[in-house]
């Protein structure tokens, strides 16, 4: 990565933490800053091409949450 | 064997069979495990709590039972300790954590209840990585726990301690947990066996959540037997876990002693094979074990399988989602109340999306029918690598950002399948290495024979650490 998409990431990175509310101690925040690089990594190799039918997993079952439920 | 000294080398089986003929007593049993606790782990850290009186109370509470008669099962009088996420009724259950100091449950895990149920003995709670995420950390009210072969060296996570404290004799069988390979992972560095069961084959009430999809309960045990026992105990159906599945419990033991003839193994040898931070002694070990279980009667075939990244990144964007779910209010009020690399693992949660997360369970269903219906609907399991190189030293680890970890059991936490970690030597340094096997979902025990018929074949099992005890023991 060249050092302006380091800031660009960092940018985006901060506007995140900020619509979550988080204040990242400083001495922390290279940790998650390089974990949030990854993660953006991994969330592009999620997008495979699929047919809006391709459904999740864990789509509910009706007999297990009536069951949690009834408890 | 010896009356005394060699007591934690009695499988559970063979412990079994003393305390009921008469030849041994849980007590016996239980003050050796105790005396070796006292002697060593101040080296190895793996307990954070030792629960004497009350192993020493359920020690003679089994005597009295097995000298009247009354049975209640495998583990009866076996002594066992618990990771310490799985809560326990009036003892404290940290999950490592600052956040939780204090925190004693007032109700038992479903996998303690059972333990207790069948007459097991609790030696205590133990070392994990901080709610079963970050580690190795230097930074908790508790130190990591230390590999037995050799101190200086990572343990694996985050069952750390159940790991180590297995390996070092300390205990024959420690229930761990495995959201991303938290079982495989310190069963693969420590040297011995750890079983990820199938998704909803035992409860996880009442152990601190880490991922909901992901989280599996499972043992970490000396032997593959000693797994299958444990098994036994703690297994079935639990109407209050939503994820529990309602199916019938098979004997788990039922294949172990058999060969392999008749069983067809898929090799996904590529699949490791081009990973970045692979060990070329980690290929051979896994390369001679395939050729070993090929002896015992079964076929090998290799076989493709998707890209580990796929599996991986699924895994990971789940993971981090669900935990900074499960973490979010804390972590933005009590920061630095978490270790450095537990905080800066979960916080990343907060960047996820909630199309990142659909497109990850889309994907999840794909790789799962990928690996259920195309592999294993014509092999019987899969035989792969666990980690891709032996244990690393802790002073290799970052101090400012989390450790990329080389594991590559995330997979079949993916997709829900059952998978045994089982040691298949060691490296140059005298380090463990191993792999895994992976079955059909629910097919535990042709997954547990396999694993025991090359256990048996190898012979791995008859190594042990050399730690030196402090005391007599």
């Amino acid at each position: 990565m060249s050092e302006e998409q380091d800031a660009v990431l960092e940018r985006e990175f901060d506007m995140l933490m900020a619509k979550a509310g988080a204040d990242i101690p400083a001495d922390r925040k290279a940790g998650v800053l390089a974990g949030y690089r990854d993660m953006k990594r991994m969330a592009a190799l999620l997008r495979q091409p699929r047919s809006e039918a391709a459904e999740p997993s864990n789509i509910y079952c009706l007999t297990g949450f009536a069951r949690s439920r009834q408890s | 064997m010896t009356a005394k000294t060699d007591l934690h080398e009695l499988s559970i089986a063979e412990a079994g069979r003393r305390l009921r003929s008469g030849t041994l007593t849980s007590m016996a049993l239980t003050q050796h495990c105790l005396s070796r606790i006292a002697a060593l782990d101040p080296l190895l850290h793996t307990f954070v709590l030792v629960t004497k009186e009350r192993a020493l109370a359920d020690a003679e509470h089994a005597d009295r039972e097995l000298n009247t008669g009354i049975d209640k099962g495998p583990m009866h009088g076996i002594p066992y300790a618990l990771k310490d996420i799985y809560a326990t009724a009036g003892i404290r259950t940290t999950c490592h954590s600052r956040l939780l100091l204090d925190n004693v449950p007032k109700e038992d895990s479903v996998v303690e209840a059972k333990l207790k149920a069948g007459g097991a003995v609790l030696l205590g709670k133990l070392a994990t990585h901080e709610f079963a995420i970050g580690g190795p950390s230097f930074d908790l009210p508790f130190p990591p726990a230390r590999n037995p072969w050799h101190l200086d060296h990572f343990t694996g996570g985050s069952s750390s301690g159940s790991g180590a404290a297995v390996a070092a004799g300390l205990v024959r069988t420690a229930m761990g947990s495995d959201t991303g390979g938290s079982i495989r992972g310190p069963a693969f560095y420590c040297g011995t066996v750890g079983l990820k069961p199938t998704y909803g084959l035992v409860s996880r009430r009442g152990v601190f959540p880490l991922s909901y999809t992901l989280d599996h309960c499972g043992p970490l045990s000396w032997a593959v037997e000693d797994a299958a026992l444990t098994l036994k105990v703690i297994a079935g159906h639990d109407p209050l876990d939503p994820a529990s599945a309602d199916i019938p419990v098979p004997d788990f033991t039922c294949g172990l002693g058999q060969d392999l003839a008749g069983l067809k193994l898929a090799y996904p040898r590529s699949f490791f094979a081009a990973q970045e931070g692979l060990v070329a002694e980690v290929v051979t070990s896994l390369d001679i074990a395939a050729e070993q279980i090929a002896k015992l009667g079964a076929h090998v075939e290799e076989v493709k399988l998707p890209d580990f990244e796929l599996f991986n990144a699924c895994g990971r964007v789940i993971l981090t989602a669900e935990a900074y779910a499960i973490h979010e209010k804390n972590l933005l009020t009590r920061p630095l109340d978490y270790g450095r690399y537990t905080y800066q693992r979960m916080m990343v949660g907060a960047t996820i999306s909630a199309a990142d997360l659909t497109q990850a369970f889309r994907l999840r269903r794909e790789l799962s029918e990928i690996v259920n219906a195309r592999v294993l609907g014509t092999f019987d399991a899969i035989i792969t690598a666990n980690g891709l190189a032996a244990a690393p030293r802790f002073d290799e680890f970052p101090t400012d950002v989390p450790p990329k970890m080389t594991l590559q059991t995330m997979p079949f936490n993916v997709t829900g399948n059952p998978s045994l970690a089982i040691p298949t030597g060691f490296s140059k340094s005298g380090l463990p290495l191993g792999m895994q096997i992976v079955g059909r979902p629910f097919a535990e025990p042709t997954v547990l024979r396999i694993g025991a018929a090359y256990e048996a074949a190898a012979g791995w099992i008859n190594n042990r650490p050399s730690l030196k005890l402090s005391t007599a023991a």
